[in-house]
């Protein structure tokens, strides 16, 4: 079980199209403590999955610095934030990005193939891994075999399966009916009480955003409110 | 299965008639190289054989159509009057021919009959074939091809009717089916016959295409390809002297250039192969850019998507090339078309490595066909891939 502190600032993002500079971010500074559920919000184009992506190290800044834990990404070349990302990240993705010919046990399991143990050990990871997410009795079945929902807790499982600091989700529940939203939100919810994850989690939807303990607002790519939530237990979120 | 080969078995599978067209457009190209390399083979072995029979061609100077008397066969021998260098000469006219009521042409020479049994050891090898020649002015030495494609056996009675003068049918008795000779589709006769044809018809006699003269060493052979062609210069008829290596490689290449024409076409088939495969590798790199950026995303490194994806393109392609190399091989060493005969060729010979090297083409067909694909998913970035797909 681990988790890791996210700190930025200062954090600029400007994005190049046809000669013209088109700034996203400007000067962020922010802080997520280890263990945090926090939502970030906002309307289309304020930053927010710019964010996401530069605190998971799939893009980097124009200026300004973001950490994740002790990494001081802005200082690693492409061959480190690669390898970084293998231990300390993992990404679920609105549209789940499943490999459609491998059944899920194999789609948990790819994560695994960067890290060097037996395969003995990966299998008892994935069945772990699956366990947690409740699909125990679906890992033969292919993505095409299973609900929206179902690939969506196999996304998770697979962002779980290597034990990172840091989960990071864009708009998971985008392409989920309210029902299903609401078992993958309680899900996320269960990995940062129980195993202690920082979940960084981006949003459109209010009712997802009140699963987290703290909701950012960006707009126009500054930081316009950080709202502290009421606190939604497991326990309630069930109910 | 280890997953990182369940995972490539299953890529490999994913769209199963895209992948079998692939196999196709791989083999394909790799059969025309096996077959190609294999005629251009044994047509160097042809060649070669030649070089070994110490034998010079004789033609008219300007053009091998263009006939030469048959009274320069005397003048010929009065260079080496104790034949010991120059051993045989021996006059030869073509006929061609086919056989009544059957398109097929046929390779028909008429050859001078004392000279041919010593021009020509690879003929009539036993004593019986021998005397039959020389008692029966109506022999005909048939090649072993054509004694398959038609069925004709020794003692048979065949008549041919000649593609030029006399033009009327002539009947020959079969004495020997030249097992032994490397050329299987031509057929022999005795030129006294064709004379006799030609004197009843009216038609000009005393004319042979071609002489060949079998020499006694290497040294005569070179020593004789100049003399001769000084002993015509500034006549009527002068000739054109070559080895008989030469002069076959100038006969096939004048005919239809067979050994650059079939190296062309290989070279061809092979780029085209390496287009459609490419084609199939971009496409399947399209099909799966979000799957790619994911791998990524989770720390797939660029060196091991571009391995994911070229082990891909060389499977692919090196089972159309172990098919491609397979067919024409099992087609002609275990199937009744490993009697299968080329003009000039003896049997086409399917070398084990000339379908080891096939594969290894069908192998760098598929690196090519995966390079580019492979690079640009070293050089896929990740948000952006996502974003496209948003």
């Amino acid at each position: 079980m681990s988790a890791a502190e996210i700190e930025c600032i200062d954090v600029r993002k400007v994005y190049r199209k046809d000669r013209i500079a088109i700034p996203v971010l400007d000067g962020l500074n922010l802080r997520i403590a280890a263990g945090e559920f926090v939502t970030l919000m906002g309307p289309s184009g304020s930053g927010k999955s710019t964010l996401l992506h530069l605190i998971g190290g799939l893009d980097s800044p124009t200026g300004g610095s973001v950490r994740v834990g002790d990494a001081q990404l802005e200082r690693m070349s492409e061959r480190e934030l690669t390898a970084w990302r293998s231990r300390h990240v993992g990404f679920i993705f609105q549209m789940y990005h499943l490999v459609p010919v491998l059944t899920a046990a194999q789609n948990v399991e790819l994560p695994l193939l960067l890290f060097k143990m037996s395969a003995a050990e990966r299998r008892e990871r994935v069945a772990t891994a699956l366990k947690i997410v409740g699909l125990s009795d679906r890992t033969d079945h292919r993505p095409n075999q299973l609900s929206g929902g179902q690939e969506q807790r196999v996304a998770i499982a697979r962002a779980l399966v290597t034990d990172p600091d840091v989960i990071l989700a864009d708009e998971p529940t985008g392409d989920l009916d309210a029902r299903t939203s609401e078992e993958i939100l309680t899900l996320l919810n269960l990995l940062n009480t129980e195993f202690g994850k920082t979940i960084l989690m981006v949003t459109h939807d209010p009712k997802a955003a009140a699963h987290g303990q703290r909701t950012i607002h960006l707009e126009k790519g500054v930081l316009e409110r950080d709202e502290v939530m009421p606190r939604k237990t497991v326990a309630a979120a069930s109910a | 299965m280890n997953l990182r080969l369940l995972y490539l078995a299953r890529n490999l599978t994913r769209n199963r008639i895209r992948t079998a067209l692939t196999c196709a457009a791989v083999a394909l190209p790799i059969i025309i190289y096996v077959l190609s390399t294999a005629v251009v083979e044994g047509y160097e072995e042809f060649l070669e054989q030649a070089a070994r029979e110490l034998r010079l061609a004789v033609t008219q100077r300007t053009s091998i159509i263009n006939p030469l008397p048959a009274g320069h066969r005397p003048k010929i021998e009065s260079l080496d009057p104790t034949g010991a260098r120059l051993v045989a000469v021996c006059g030869m006219r073509w006929i061609g021919g086919r056989i009544e009521n059957d398109p097929r042409p046929l390779s028909t020479l008429a050859v001078d009959a004392d000279t041919f049994p010593t021009s020509f050891p690879e003929y009539l090898r036993s004593p019986d074939e021998r005397e039959a020649w020389v008692r029966d002015k109506q022999a005909l030495i048939i090649g072993r091809g054509v004694a398959g494609q038609f069925g004709w056996k020794k003692g048979d009675r065949v008549t041919i009717v000649p593609s030029v003068p006399p033009y009327t049918p002539m009947e020959f008795h079969v004495v020997s089916t030249s097992e032994e000779a490397s050329d299987p589709l031509t057929n022999w006769f005795r030129r006294d016959y064709l004379e006799e044809e030609l004197r009843k018809s009216g038609a000009p006699e005393g004319l042979v295409s071609f002489f060949f003269i079998k020499c006694g060493s290497k040294a005569d052979l070179d020593h004789f390809r100049v003399a001769i062609d000084a002993l015509f210069a500034r006549s009527p008829d002068e000739t054109k002297t070559q080895d008989e290596k030469t002069f076959m490689n100038e006969y096939v290449t004048q005919q239809f250039n067979l050994p650059r024409n079939l190296r062309i076409l290989a070279a061809v088939t092979v780029f085209v192969a390496v287009m459609a495969a490419a084609n199939t590798m971009s496409m399947n790199f399209r099909d799966r850019i979000s799957e790619y950026a994911t791998l990524k995303s989770m720390g797939f490194s660029g060196g091991i998507v571009f391995t994911m994806i070229q082990s891909e393109s060389l499977l692919t392609c090196a089972a159309g090339g172990i098919a491609g190399a397979a067919v024409p091989y099992v087609l002609f060493t275990h199937t009744p078309m490993k009697n299968f005969t080329v003009p000039l060729i003896q049997h086409l010979d399917i070398a084990p490595a000339v379908c080891g090297q096939a594969v290894l083409i069908a192998l760098a067909i598929g690196l090519l066909a995966g390079a580019w694909p492979s690079w640009l998913a070293v050089r896929l970035h990740v948000v952006t891939a996502l974003r496209s797909l948003e």
